[in-house]
């Protein structure tokens, strides 16, 4: 038996489309958190960048006269002598200038001078403030720069296209070089063309006032200070995110991590689930399936699948497989027992048919002691069993009487109808009776028991051997044929009465033939001439006697084989739905030898 | 092989049949004849298209007669000489009303 194997389970299927799905959530998941932290980035980079120029701003503004210090700055660069990290309480030249400057003018507050109060000022004092603010500015503006981690940190001048810049501060830690070369802190007064990716933050912040540019690893910020005569003067900063973004890629991969195997111990308890739940009952459903294809025993294997007993689908499969099973062997058991029914009748009907054969006289030659005549016959049942026969047997020493016969109908109800009249024939005929009285007789015994209304066509004959005189009647059968001696087959149309067992009281007529040594006698039944090709054209009584007068003078079994082959030749394949029976006697009269 | 037509007027059924009337036809047209005859008094045959009767298309008719004449008539039209022959043969002219 073939066993069809489970070669990819439903599991890995399913575990397969769990970890495409873990996959590509994993995917998702990450996308969009990275998405989320670069705008975070942004935002808080942003802000963060705005507080810081803010405070800046503050920081110039605490001065009142900031706007006067800015110009003064700006058109005195060259002169101004600097301290650009003052380390206050350590004598610097910033706390010098200080003391100069209270002697000078007792009581000054130096962080709050006006600008009226400085234009009262002699120009070398003026100057000495200049210093003292800008020191102070650059120290401050240096400390914001340390405390929030900024890689630049500058205010500039510049027009209003962005092509140059003026340095007011650039912030730096204690101890860097400062000067107006490339590699170093620009010094007050640096001027410095504006590169082309600079320039256009710069435009944007002049015109949003502020403005963030992005390049990667660093985050450039622009904002606008104010404008003094129509030079804009920007805060700029620049500063790493590389620390940010690292931080924020980690944070994204552990969440898109914890997702992930968050997702996968699901995706093991779905599993865990369906093994359990479907795949194990369905291979019980399958394994039993296999164990009913060999034990056929739906019994068993239906009170197995009962302790599947959960309500869903698979339960309700299982049971449906169960009574299925339980239908299918009884089914198989019905139908052995009809089979074995039917092995018994078909048994039964080869013996019957052996029985209904054996009835037959087939024994040739029949009567080896009797020169006086010569027979033949032969029955070919279109089914196994069928309703024709002959019959041929000695009344006494000098008279034989022959039968051929035609049961309406076919298998076994005219073989027993056929068993019936061949004996009731026969006993009438051994009574000696006249063949007329014979029939009438045996018509009504068969029509006293006759309820099927079955009928059967009968030519008897009794020839009287020493002389040949053949004396025959006729029930509804066919024509006889005749041959006299060197002369050919004729039909002898012969008086017919009705069939035997169609109505009671029937008269039959009887005639006498004469018999010649040398004639013949051919008798058939309508399996005959009706032998049907499948053209459906039938044999017909004319090619029978052309196939009889083919060899007349043949004895009579070679006759019939003549007359059989002629008939195969033309139904060829077709199927026969009749029996074909042929008889023929050959007169030969009294043994010269007895004489 | 035998096709069927059949009509019932005035309690007189009428059966026309075309093709043969034979081992494997006849039982159709007897429990065809069955159904019908129950409430009919005279039956007619019409023979035109039958091409052939067998010993069983024989009893068929011989059992019909004999139920017809207890109620009725049973008229075979048209036969033709091929059936003519074998109704001759076996003795049904004399039972049958052969027009």
């Amino acid at each position: 038996m073939k066993k069809n194997l489970v070669t990819r389970s439903l599991i890995f299927q399913v575990a397969v489309f769990f970890l495409l799905g873990v996959l590509t959530t994993g995917a998702i998941t990450y996308i969009t958190q990275h998405i989320r932290s670069n705008n975070t980035v942004n935002q808080q980079t942003e802000s963060f960048a705005a507080k810081i120029s803010d405070e800046v701003r503050l920081s110039m503004q605490e001065y009142p006269a900031y706007e006067w210090l800015m110009q003064h700055w700006i058109s005195h660069s060259k002169d101004l002598e600097i301290e650009y990290d003052v380390e206050y309480g350590q004598n610097t030249k910033t706390e010098e200038k200080c003391r100069i400057l209270e002697e000078r003018h007792p009581g000054i507050q130096l962080k709050y001078l006006t600008t009226e109060a400085l234009e009262e000022m002699s120009p070398e004092d003026q100057k000495l403030y200049a210093e003292i603010a800008y020191s102070w500015m650059i120290t401050r503006v240096n400390q914001i720069k340390r405390c929030y981690k900024m890689n630049f940190l500058f205010c500039v001048l510049t027009d209003r296209e962005c092509t140059t810049q003026f340095f007011l501060f650039s912030a730096a830690d204690p101890g860097a070089k400062r000067g107006t070369n490339y590699e170093e802190v620009y010094t007050l007064g640096t001027r410095v063309e504006v590169a082309q990716s600079q320039q256009e933050a710069m435009l944007a912040a002049i015109e949003n006032h502020a403005h963030l540019a992005d390049a990667g690893s660093y985050e450039d910020y622009y904002a606008l200070l104010s404008i003094l005569n129509d030079h804009p003067i920007l805060i700029g900063l620049t500063y790493s995110v590389e620390e940010l973004r690292g931080q924020i890629s980690a944070n994204t991969w552990r969440g898109t991590t914890y997702a992930a195997v968050l997702q996968v111990v699901l995706s093991a308890i779905c599993l865990t689930l369906i093994f359990y739940f479907v795949l194990l009952p369905l291979n019980r459903v399958g394994h039993n399936i296999q164990i009913f294809r060999q034990t056929k025993d739906g019994e068993t294997v239906s009170k197995n699948l009962e302790s599947i007993r959960t309500h869903n689908e698979i339960g309700v499969l299982a049971t449906d497989v169960g009574d299925l099973a339980k239908e299918l062997s009884d089914h198989i058991n019905r139908i052995e027992t009809i089979t074995a029914e039917r092995e018994r009748i078909v048994t039964e009907l080869n013996l019957a048919a052996r029985i209904q054969a054996a009835m037959l006289p087939s024994v040739f030659p029949a009567f080896p002691d009797r020169s006086e005549f010569d027979i033949y016959a032969s029955m070919d049942p279109a089914r196994d069993i069928g309703g024709d026969f002959y019959d041929y047997y000695l009344i006494d020493d000098d008279h034989l009487a022959i039968v051929i016969a035609d049961v309406s109908g076919k298998g076994i109800p005219a073989a027993l109808f056929m068993m019936a009249s061949q004996i009731l024939l026969a006993n009438n005929a051994n009574a000696g009776k006249s063949p007329a009285q014979i029939l009438a007789d045996t018509n009504n015994s068969i029509c006293s028991h006759n309820r099927e209304e079955m009928f059967v066509t009968v030519w008897i004959g009794i020839l009287e051997i020493s002389t040949g005189k053949l004396t025959a009647a006729n029930a509804g059968h066919e024509y006889p044929v005749l041959r006299k001696a060197n002369g050919s087959f004729e039909l002898f149309k012969d008086k017919h009465g009705f069939v035997i067992g169609g109505m009671e009281g029937i008269r039959y007529k009887e005639y006498e033939l004469q018999l010649d040594p040398g004639d013949k006698l051919f008798l058939y039944t309508d399996g005959l001439p009706e032998a049907t090709n499948a053209d459906e054209k039938m044999f017909g009584t004319d090619r029978m006697l052309v196939a009889l007068n083919r060899s007349p003078d043949s004895a009579p079994e070679r006759i019939l084989a003549s007359v059989r082959r002629a008939v195969n030749f033309f139904v060829k394949d077709a199927e026969q739905f009749d029996d074909l029976t042929m008889f023929c006697l050959e007169y030969k009269g009294k043994n010269p030898k007895e004489e | 092989m035998l096709h069927i037509e059949k009509a019932v007027e005035n309690g007189t059924a009428v059966f026309k049949l075309e093709g043969r009337l034979d081992t494997v036809t006849a039982p159709e047209f007897e429990s065809e004849l069955i159904n019908t005859l129950d409430g009919a008094e005279n039956l007619v045959l019409d023979f035109e298209r039958l091409d052939y009767i067998s010993s069983a298309g024989l009893r068929v008719l011989l059992t019909t007669q004999k139920k017809m004449q207890q109620k009725g008539t049973m008229k075979l039209l048209h036969v033709c000489d091929a059936i003519l022959d074998i109704f001759e043969v076996t003795g049904f002219t004399s039972i049958l009303n052969i027009e």
